[in-house]
């Protein structure tokens, strides 16, 4: 086997072609992952989400219970768990789907039984942050899991509206991310495939549902 | 890219030389008569370029090098007489070949500033004819046809010339000009391709000449005789009722 | 496949059995592009597939960026590419540093059967009777499939056009689009015999049946095995994008995650994403970004509810550093995103097969030569019109036209060149470089096309001529009536 040296050495023997520096950082890319100039971050969330299939709730916080029993609902989900990036909210909700005759559990007590994990109907996550102008939303491995946002056949997100960026330059350049552990993910919309002569199919590995639910006001 | 196409600092300057390049001396000889017909007509004086070959674009493109540097030389040597007019090339590819392959071909050789010469005076003829659009209007060109234009690579790509040649051919009257969807696309030809490759370059003329029967045109133009014998020879072979014509003609027609 | 028991919750479908399949075996260098582009031209629906998909991809990666300053993304992305290449050894130590830091062991694999001795290895110690795989090229390039069943190993590729590739004993026909070149019916009569019934043909239940069998191998499999889109030196961490999520459950559901990446895949930071993730998914299917980016750090952490027990990256070079600091050094800042093949005239009418190796298109034929050498890749750099189509389009502005360009030649250098060839050049240019001669012979030429032609057309297969004329015929000009 090549050991590190000799890897590293084949790799550094070579002579070095033009370096033309690092790009020039002090402005954010003009990219189509990026806000236009006076652009309102949530109207392009909202707009991205619908290009995306991401069904977007925007709530009071007062309604975020209510709103999720009815995703739920409407999905047919019976069994559920619920992420540690919830935080507060993850008592509160984990309460109201009991006491809607769901079976709620903590994701991490769900995770380590994969047969359990795979069986799930829903999974209910926070997030890390939300990217407005791609329409997606950011998790953590510490936060959601690394395979709680794309497990099950649903998926509710529920997003702060100070947690929404305005694209992949402040997601990335910015504090936003702090320690992320051991996974960072984006999503964004349902899972999809287009390998069979072109057809667009929702839900192929990951969920085919997916739910935004913006806390507003 | 440095074209060059922006110093055109040989404008009206009478004289101008007209290289016909091999396959102007042994398919399209027809293109260059027509090219120096419709020169005169707009006024200048024309000389052929004496001595001149090929570009050697041929070998350069399939990496024989050595091969290339000496046809091209002939050309080049035949090309630099100590003027500075104007030299005319009625096909984009070897146009793009002179100005701006043979640099790298006469890199640190003798030639080296005679091809910087040559390079600074070549232009493609339809670049070049667009500057006359205005006297070429005047002459009441005139021309009843459903046109379509092809782009030639290496005009388009290396040499960026794009509405030159549809500005000659909308200064005709009675030319309405139809947009191919794949006008941009390469016809298959690539030189030593046609023949390394027929099956996948006879395919890739097919794909364009569908558009053309879709847009019902009549006639197909190009400023580029590699193009027009790949295309116009799948048509002729098709029995296709689509003309086929270099710019030069299609003028040198209109202004019979 | 083995199907080993069912679990709760991903019931196997009805009957359910992948076949037996032996990847198809690369065709270099026994078989000319000629022949391999005439096998797939001779397929209708292929030819239109390709063409039809191709065609669509660049209208999408055109609009995606038709309201941004796509040339200055372009300018950045190439930069960033550039300035990773040229400092490439600082960047990979960085990057394996930071690896081990986040608890990733990291391998070094010099060529092809190192890598599949590495990976065979990791599987035999931990273990692994199972592996779940996302579409990856690097395992492509090492054969890596055939290697792990040589060990007893099961692999199931798990994107679904890469299930299908697998299960038919093909060989993916895009780099984005694995089964671009086959049809639904040929997916349909796949799976119903897999399923031993009729399946319905429609692309819904088709991907049905593969998900839900696909399901229950994520969840039983010991190992996953993916590439990495990016290595990021300031994290140590794996950048992979999917749009069915099979990457993101492929890395995080087995127990031990292996990702095999070529060592040119190093990019400096996090924030380099910002740049070249919209040019990577703009210009690979047109998307602004993929439905999943997974930016993977290691195993699980004490306070994560899941994720692999064990992270290997295994690091490629296989002909990577060769390339550094030398004339097609610029071929290491391909980012892998399809588009040159997309927009490439050639590969419209051949699609990916004809390339003969793993990559097809304007990258395919640079890649082939210098990865596998002339002697055994050189042909497939002659396989080009030279359009600059895949110059234009390029998101990281990679000079495809001159690489190809410098490959004909260097494989004149090192006399791959057939010897008709050679000499037929040698006496080209020996004759035309006399103006005399050249005058001579395009006369005589000119003068024997016209005793072949018929009202200016010569139509018959001319001897010398017979590779044009087949399809063609040679039209002279004629003067003007
Ligand atoms: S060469 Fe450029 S266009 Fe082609 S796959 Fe690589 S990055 Fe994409």
């Amino acid at each position: 086997m090549t050991d590190r040296a000799t890897f590293l050495a084949a790799v550094r023997s070579t002579p070095r072609g033009d370096d033309p520096g690092q790009p020039d950082r002090l402005h954010a890319p003009d990219a189509p992952t990026e806000l236009r100039d006076g652009e309102d971050r949530f109207d392009r969330l909202l707009h991205e989400c619908a290009l995306n299939s991401t069904v977007v709730h925007r709530v009071p916080e007062d309604s975020v219970a209510a709103t999720i029993l009815a995703i739920l609902d409407e999905a047919d989900a019976q069994s559920v768990a619920l992420t540690e990036d919830l935080g507060a909210r993850r008592q509160a909700l984990t309460d109201a789907c009991a006491a809607a005759g769901r079976d709620a559990a903590a994701y991490a007590d769900v995770a380590p039984n994969r047969a359990r994990a795979g069986a799930l109907d829903a999974t209910i996550t926070g997030c890390a942050a939300a990217v407005a102008a791609t329409g997606s939303i950011i998790t953590s491995a510490a936060g959601a899991g690394r395979a709680g946002a794309l497990i099950a056949p649903t998926h509710i997100c529920v997003v702060d509206r100070d947690q929404v960026v305005t694209g992949l330059h402040e997601l990335f350049d910015g504090s936003v991310l702090a320690d992320v552990g051991s996974l960072l993910a984006l999503q964004s919309g349902p899972s999809r495939s287009a390998d069979i002569e072109k057809v667009l199919i929702l839900g192929v590995h990951g969920p085919g549902n997916v739910h935004l639910v913006l806390v507003d006001g | 890219m440095d074209t060059g196409e922006a110093i055109a600092d040989h404008v009206g300057v009478p004289t101008v030389v007209l290289f016909p390049t091999c396959l102007g001396d042994v398919v399209a000889r027809q293109t260059v008569t027509d090219a120096e017909l419709v020169l005169v007509r707009l006024g200048f004086d024309v000389r052929q370029a004496r001595g001149a070959t090929c570009c050697g674009q041929p070998a350069f493109n399939s990496g024989h090098d050595g091969p290339a540097r000496a046809v091209a030389r002939a050309t080049l040597r035949a090309l630099d007489d100590g003027t500075d007019d104007p030299i005319l090339v009625p096909s984009g590819s070897c146009a793009s070949m002179v100005r701006l392959h043979w640099r790298e071909v006469f890199h640190k050789t003798d030639d080296a500033d005679g091809a910087l010469r040559i390079a600074k005076r070549v232009r493609e003829l339809s670049s070049f004819l667009a500057e006359q659009s205005a006297t070429i209007a005047s002459l009441q060109p005139q021309l009843t046809a459903r046109v379509g234009y092809h782009d030639s690579c290496h005009m388009l790509r290396e040499l960026r010339i794009k509405e030159a040649p549809r500005d000659v051919l909308r200064a005709i009257n009675g030319i309405e000009l139809i947009e191919l969807p794949s006008a941009e696309r390469c016809c298959g030809f690539g030189g030593t391709f046609s023949g390394r490759y027929p099956e996948v370059s006879v395919a890739m003329a097919d794909s364009k000449i569908q558009d053309m029967v879709d847009a019902r045109i009549d006639l197909l133009v190009s400023a580029d005789p590699g193009c027009l014998l790949q295309l116009g020879g799948r048509m002729s072979r098709e029995g296709s009722p689509v003309r086929t014509l270099h710019l030069a003609s299609v003028l040198a027609e209109a202004l019979a | 496949m083995s199907v080993r028991e069912d679990i709760g919750g991903s019931p196997l479908p009805d009957g359910w059995a992948a076949p037996a399949h032996q990847p198809g075996a690369f065709e270099l260098p026994t078989t000319t592009f000629e022949e391999r582009a005439h096998r797939t031209m001779a397929r209708p629906f292929a030819r239109r597939a390709i063409a039809g998909a191709t065609d669509h991809a660049v209208s999408l990666t055109q609009a995606r960026f038709a309201d941004v300053d796509h040339e200055t993304l372009r300018d950045q992305g190439r930069q960033i590419r550039a300035h990773a290449i040229a400092n490439l050894p600082d960047y990979l130590e960085q990057w394996i540093a930071n690896a081990e830091q986040n608890g990733t062991t990291v391998y070094f694999a010099a060529d092809e059967g190192e890598a599949r001795r590495i990976i065979a290895g990791i599987c035999v110690d931990e273990n692994i009777a199972s592996v779940v795989k996302s579409k990856s090229m690097a395992s492509e390039e090492v054969a890596l499939n055939s290697a792990l069943e040589g060990v007893g190993v099961d692999v199931v590729e798990t994107d679904l056009g890469e299930f299908v590739v697998q299960a038919m004993g093909d060989r993916p026909g895009h780099v984005i689009a694995p089964i671009l070149h086959r049809t639904k019916d040929e997916v349909h009569e796949l799976f119903s015999k897999m399923a031993g019934r009729d399946l319905p043909n429609e692309a819904e239940e088709l991907t049905a049946f593969a998900r839900a069998g696909l399901r229950h191998a994520f969840l039983t499999a010991d190992g996953g095995i993916t590439g990495g889109n990016f290595l990021i030196a300031e994290t140590g961490e794996v950048m992979l994008v999917t749009n069915e999520g099979n990457g993101r459950l492929t890395s995080s559901v087995p127990r031990v995650h292996i990702a095999l990446v070529g060592i040119e895949k190093v990019i400096p930071r996090r924030r380099d994403l910002a740049v070249l993730l919209p040019l990577l998914t703009g210009h690979g299917t047109g998307q602004q970004i993929t439905t999943y980016v997974s930016i993977t750090g290691g195993p699980r952490r004490d306070a994560e509810p899941d994720g692999p027990e064990q992270t290997h990256v295994v690091l490629l070079d296989a002909g990577r550093s060769a390339l550094l600091g030398g004339e097609f050094e610029e071929a290491l800042h391909c980012i892998r995103c399809g588009a040159c093949q997309n927009v490439c005239p050639v590969y419209r009418q051949v699609g990916g097969h004809a390339y003969g190796w793993v990559y097809g298109g304007p990258i395919g034929a640079v890649l082939t030569p210098l990865f596998r050498g002339q002697a055994e890749g050189g042909e497939v750099a002659q396989a080009t019109t030279l359009c600059g189509a895949c110059d234009d389009i390029c998101p990281v502005r990679i000079p495809l036209h001159d690489l190809l360009l410098g490959l004909r030649r260097q494989r004149d250098e090192q006399g791959e060149v057939p010897r008709r060839e050679q000499m037929a050049f040698a006496v080209w240019g020996a004759v035309w470089s006399r103006p005399w001669l050249y005058r001579m012979t395009t006369a005589v030429g000119r003068g024997s096309l016209g005793l072949l032609a018929r009202d200016g057309v010569v139509s018959s297969r001319v001897p010398g001529l017979r590779r044009w004329t087949d399809g063609r015929n040679l039209v002279l000009e004629r003067r003007r009536r």
